[in-house]
């Protein structure tokens, strides 16, 4: 008797041991890529005869799915996002400065930076708005907002570049997205069936643009977010052949103008303390000893912005 | 078993061997869009190739911002350090993601544009999500055209180029 619940008990944990072969090859594949896991089990088993590989199916089924909510979204539909938020950028900060020539100088400066980022194979465009608030920001995709009082207080190219070079920084690596995707949004997004802007679906997209919103224009990204944009505004800026420590001087014109400017909705209230930004900016400057040979373009700056100059405009 | 032991063993040695080699020479990758490899040290200098992102370089020496490079197919120039990394780029932008279109239903076939993420650095207009968004929230027509005039704005290559010479900025600098 003894001997035969030890056989029972051996052909079990035999029996044990084949399963989880035959699961862990599957598994093991499915921590590398998913997707090809499945097609691979589809391959095996097209009319899912066997029930082991049946199972090994429903279980990458359900895994597959978490990890596709937790992945992210494509460009077409990060650029929606984008757009959207767009739309409530300009009703919250203003609508563009009426100076095509501007807005053009604004778009050649960013694309030239952004061309030299981690993520150029997207389209940037960049929108001076009429605002008295200092203040600059990212939609997901790629369309970046500057105030005319941020730009109009800066000296050259090199300030103008290093801000841009911080906003692609935030779209290339998709801080936005990132932050929404902390909170589960997207997740549930992901479950939406049939699109209907005015229906349940709408409202939860809605809800999703509204807490983006937050975010952007109210609470801030990230400490670290930010702290990354800082070092990849410089970056990009240096990459293009623009003087890094352009985005120094920016933040110190910010700290000497902080006491007196609108803070709700500012880089002043969304970004972290400045004295702490120029910190970690000034020791990322020893990447860049030849900083003071690089292009910082004032005069050009200076005859595209004059615009700004004017206190009606601000 | 000692040959399916043996077969591993082979792998492992292959690449440790593949691993020295590629570590004796340096390498970078093309991380910029635009990039071309020069004859000489200047953006003046005839183009000996354009160079596509990723590509990779094995670098002989480097002046004043500038590498001397060779390609893959074995062409030898100069290239502006900040067009190049230590490291290759990420360039699958959408390889095995979900759109809009299954997020929210039936929109895929309609509304997916084939380039939109491409380098053509075009946007046609407003998309028709962001449209329907406009009109449920009631946005103003001027925010929309606006969006939409931000969006066909067009930025050529060519143009950021010559904004580049005329500011004397990277490889145009004197």
């Amino acid at each position: 008797m003894f001997k035969e619940k030890t056989r029972r008990s051996e052909a079990s944990i035999l029996e044990g041991r084949r399963t989880f072969l035959k699961l862990a090859g599957p598994f093991a594949i499915l921590l590398a890529c998913p997707a090809y896991a499945l097609d691979l089990l589809r391959i095996v088993d097209p009319e899912g005869k066997n029930k082991d590989i049946q199972k090994a199916r429903q279980a990458l089924d359900g895994i597959g799915s978490i990890a596709q909510s937790l992945k992210g979204v494509d460009y077409q539909t990060e650029r929606t996002i984008g757009e959207t938020l767009a739309l409530e950028g300009f009703q919250r900060y203003g609508m563009p400065v009426k100076d095509d020539g501007l807005q053009k100088y604004v778009n050649l400066v960013g694309n030239a930076v952004a061309r030299n980022g981690i993520r150029p194979d997207i389209p940037y465009r960049f929108v001076v708005v009429k605002s008295e608030i200092y203040n600059a920001f990212s939609c997901p995709g790629g369309i970046i907002f500057v105030s005319s009082r941020l730009i109009g207080s800066m000296q050259d190219e090199a300030e103008l570049a290093c801000v841009l070079s911080h906003e692609v920084g935030h779209v290339s690596h998709k801080h936005a997205l990132q932050s929404i995707r902390r909170a589960k949004f997207l997740e549930g997004a992901g479950k939406i069936g049939t699109l209907n802007m005015e229906g349940e679906r709408g409202e939860n997209y809605r809800a999703m643009i509204g807490d983006l919103q937050t975010v952007l224009f109210d609470k801030g990204l990230d400490k670290g977010m930010e702290y990354e944009a800082d070092a990849a505004g410089m970056d990009y800026a240096y990459r293009t052949g623009y003087d890094p420590s352009g985005l120094i001087r920016v933040l110190e014109m910010l700290e000497r103008n902080q006491s007196t400017a609108v803070q709700k909705g500012s880089w002043f209230s969304t970004h972290p303390p400045l004295p702490n930004r120029l910190e970690k900016c000034r020791q990322l400057m020893e990447r860049y000893p030849d900083a003071s040979e690089m292009a910082t373009v004032k005069d050009r700056f200076a005859s595209s912005c004059k615009v700004l100059k004017g206190a009606s405009l601000r | 078993m000692k040959p399916k032991h043996g077969i591993p063993a082979v792998v492992i040695g292959l690449l440790l061997f593949t691993a020295l080699i590629g570590s004796a020479a340096e390498k970078v990758w093309v991380t910029s869009e635009g990039a071309s490899l020069k004859a000489d040290r200047s953006s003046l200098s005839a183009t000996v190739a354009e160079l596509t992102r990723g590509t990779e370089l094995v670098v002989t020496s480097c002046e004043n911002r500038w590498c001397k490079v060779t390609t893959p197919s074995g062409k030898t120039g100069w290239i502006y350090q900040g067009r190049v990394s230590d490291a290759p780029p990420e360039i699958n932008e959408t390889e095995g993601e979900a759109g809009l279109g299954d997020m929210l239903g039936g929109l895929s076939e309609s509304s997916i544009e084939a380039d939109a993420s491409d380098s053509a650095r075009s946007i046609r207009g407003l998309s028709p999500e962001a449209a329907a968004y406009a009109k449920n929230t009631g946005k103003p027509e001027e925010s929309q055209k606006a969006l939409d005039q931000l969006l066909s704005l067009t930025i050529p290559a060519n143009e950021i180029e010559q904004f580049l010479k005329q500011g004397k900025i990277g490889e145009y600098a004197q």
